[in-house]
């Protein structure tokens, strides 16, 4: 079984994000007005991809649940495609497709820093962009290989328990400060990154200036024993679902964990809040596969995972961050100040670089795990 | 066997060499040959420490997990082995169940079970036992006991067949001619069960080697353990090439650990009857 895999297994171990009934009962207003839409632009667009099929390939769970009624299910009522849900995304399994030459997927939903290695490796077909609205997405989550359809974040998380007005840690620097804010933290153990880039804000590196000092060995170095001098009471989780449960139990006061996961953790009662001061965003993009069979059907498909109706239900359903900010017009404000791209919150972070984790993670990755040892 | 029969092999063969053997030499092959031909993955193994230590790490997992099998798992299978059908069957029951369950549930509940705010610590502090919660979890202590949980069986079974066919006649036996319970036991019965105690022990320790969601959920930063790397290696970096020389790497290991038992015990001798 493979586990790393951050999303995957966070859909495998905590099941649905919501259940369908949370789902109806936050997006039922929202689904029956794209409903509606859907019916009036099937007359107007029926019949593009009849007969036509193409295969989607996301994180399974509820986010692909999702994705299929906000953006797939649309798509198929207006075009007449036929839309193959597949999954869940497993990068290794997108390489060795691609380069056997026999693509299986038409579109994927990957992460930020597998769009800059698949790029590299030339695993992308390049985007038509003729056949996308691409001036809807802002152009921070956009490539010529990839659209971005939703942003998350890493964000500081802390326990509304221990902290409560306002008296939580409210940089990288007080978490990493055990004197002032007491008790366990909790970051992530299974890849450096985010990690690296919290430590090092915290040792005062600007953000400006972060992977420019990130690059070199005396960045690493300062970030590492930036990390050993919290290591004495610090937690690594290894998936989103034990980083909730460390807060939910009260295992941990603070530390890194991502919106959409703190925000699930809240709805289930747990006493967590997120800052969203220096937060780390990164983004899930839709790529075609090299060689793919239904490139134009792909495209259309990724066209309407760019219109802001769509984008906006989905955020509705499990409050994952739209790529297009018009969606926000359609947004329950309940849900607003968990999103890592309204305006207020994209505003206190910034995006993760991962062209920088792409030409780095294997010599990072390496000087993380013998950290880790010793 | 005849070799009239030997086409009944046919399927599992087939089976075996499409879906086990062909994709595990490919990926063993990819580490001489991936991102070029020649060893270069097999010298970053050796040059970086961290592989090195990972290695290391691993092996001593694994053998504590294999010694502390055997400890608790000898005292249990005698028990089955000589304990009424009913008591029998309720043991077997009780020792199967983690069999029944995902691993990664089971790594959870042990989550929920060790951790500071969790029953033991919690019981443990409302008794007077100790005054602060002790760190059970995050920590090697924590990986241990998930994986001794779980490996348990394949420690206990082995052991409790070779102890039902002892001859009760030979303990008694020794006894008569005045073995005193200790002697009787490292002479008489240990013997007679080392057998099943090896294949225990080596079906337990070949099997924790490949350990990857325990260490993952229940340890701390320090007990990273081989296939944590080589998925990393495939899952996070793409880079097939290492990571098969990783695999190799646990599979030489595997095969010498095995040919080592070979030599002690006949496998035969365990499951063969």
């Amino acid at each position: 079984m493979r586990l790393n895999n951050r999303k995957e297994l966070m859909e495998l171990i905590a099941g649905k994000k919501l259940s369908r009934r949370d789902m109806l009962a936050l997006g039922g207003s929202a689904a029956l007005a794209a409903g509606l839409a859907g019916v009036s632009s099937k007359a107007r667009a029926a019949g593009k991809f009849d007969g036509k099929s193409v295969v989607f390939a996301s994180w399974g769970g509820a986010y692909q649940d999702a994705q299929k009624v906000c953006y797939c299910d649309p798509f198929a009522q207006k075009t007449g495609a036929n839309v193959i849900q597949d999954g869940p995304m497993d990068e290794a399994k997108f390489r060795a497709m691609v380069e056997a030459g026999d693509s299986v997927w038409d579109v994927g939903d990957i992460t930020h820093e597998f769009l800059f290695n698949g790029i590299k490796n030339n695993l992308f077909e390049k985007l038509d962009l003729t056949k996308i609205n691409v001036a809807r997405v802002d152009e921070r989550y956009r490539n010529d290989y990839g659209i971005g359809d939703i942003v998350w974040s890493y964000n500081i998380g802390y326990s509304t328990k221990t902290f409560k007005d306002g008296t939580h840690p409210k940089s990288w620097a007080e978490v990493f400060d055990l004197a002032k804010f007491p008790g366990t933290r909790t970051l992530p153990g299974n890849s450096p990154n985010a990690t690296l880039e919290v430590a090092a804000l915290a040792d005062g590196v600007p953000v400006d200036k972060l992977y420019e000092i990130l690059a070199t060995d005396e960045g690493i170095d300062r970030a590492l024993k930036k990390l050993s001098s919290i290591k004495d009471k610090l937690i690594l989780w290894d998936t989103n679902s034990q980083s909730q449960q460390l807060f939910i139990d009260g295992e941990v006061t603070c530390g890194m964990i991502l919106n959409g996961r703190a925000y699930d953790a809240a709805q289930k009662g747990g006493q967590i809040a997120v800052d969203w001061n220096q937060n780390i965003q990164s983004i899930d993009y839709l790529v075609i596969p090299r060689g793919a069979n239904n490139i134009e059907t792909a495209l259309g498909l990724i066209d309407e995972m760019t219109v802001a109706e769509n984008q906006a239900k989905l955020a509705n359903m499990i409050a994952y961050s739209p790529t297009n900010k018009e969606a926000f017009a359609t947004i329950d404000q309940k849900i607003v100040p968990w999103l890592a791209t309204s305006p207020e919150n994209a505003a206190k972070g910034f995006v993760i670089d991962g062209a920088f984790w792409e030409k780095n993670l294997e010599k990072i990755s390496e000087r993380w795990e013998e950290w880790k040892l010793s | 066997m005849r070799i009239g029969y030997a086409w009944l092999i046919v399927p599992a063969c087939l089976l075996l060499g499409v879906f086990f053997v062909w994709p595990v030499f490919w990926l063993l092959l990819k580490s001489v040959t991936s991102p070029s031909l020649g060893i270069a993955n097999f010298v970053v193994l050796v040059e970086r420490p961290v592989y090195l230590r990972v290695l290391w790490n691993t092996i001593v997992i694994s053998g504590s997990t294999a010694i502390l099998c055997a400890l608790i798992g000898y005292p249990l299978a005698y028990t089955m082995a000589n304990t009424g059908p009913r008591a029998r069957r309720l043991l077997i029951f009780i020792i199967l169940i983690p069999f029944w369950t995902s691993l990664l549930v089971r790594s959870f509940a042990w989550m929920v079970l060790l951790q500071k705010q969790g029953l033991v610590n919690q019981s443990l502090v409302s008794f007077g036992i100790i005054a602060e919660p002790v760190a059970l979890i995050f920590n090697r202590f924590g990986v241990l006991t998930g994986m001794v949980q779980v490996l348990l069986p394949f420690m206990v079974f082995p052991l409790y067949s070779v102890m039902t066919r002892i001859d009760k006649s030979l303990p008694s036996a020794a006894a008569t001619l005045g073995a005193p319970p200790v002697r009787n036991f490292l002479r008489v019965y240990l013997p007679l069960t080392l057998p099943g105690l090896v294949t225990g022990t080596m079906l337990v320790f070949i099997s924790a080697l490949g350990y990857y969601v325990t260490p993952a959920l229940l340890g701390g930063p320090g007990d990273t353990m081989i296939a944590q790397l080589i998925q990393q290696q495939i899952g996070n970096m793409g880079n097939w090439g290492l990571a098969g020389a990783l695999a190799v790497v646990l599979l030489v290991g595997t095969c010498i650990c095995l040919a080592v038992v070979q030599r002690f015990v006949s496998v035969r001798s365990v499951m063969g009857r």
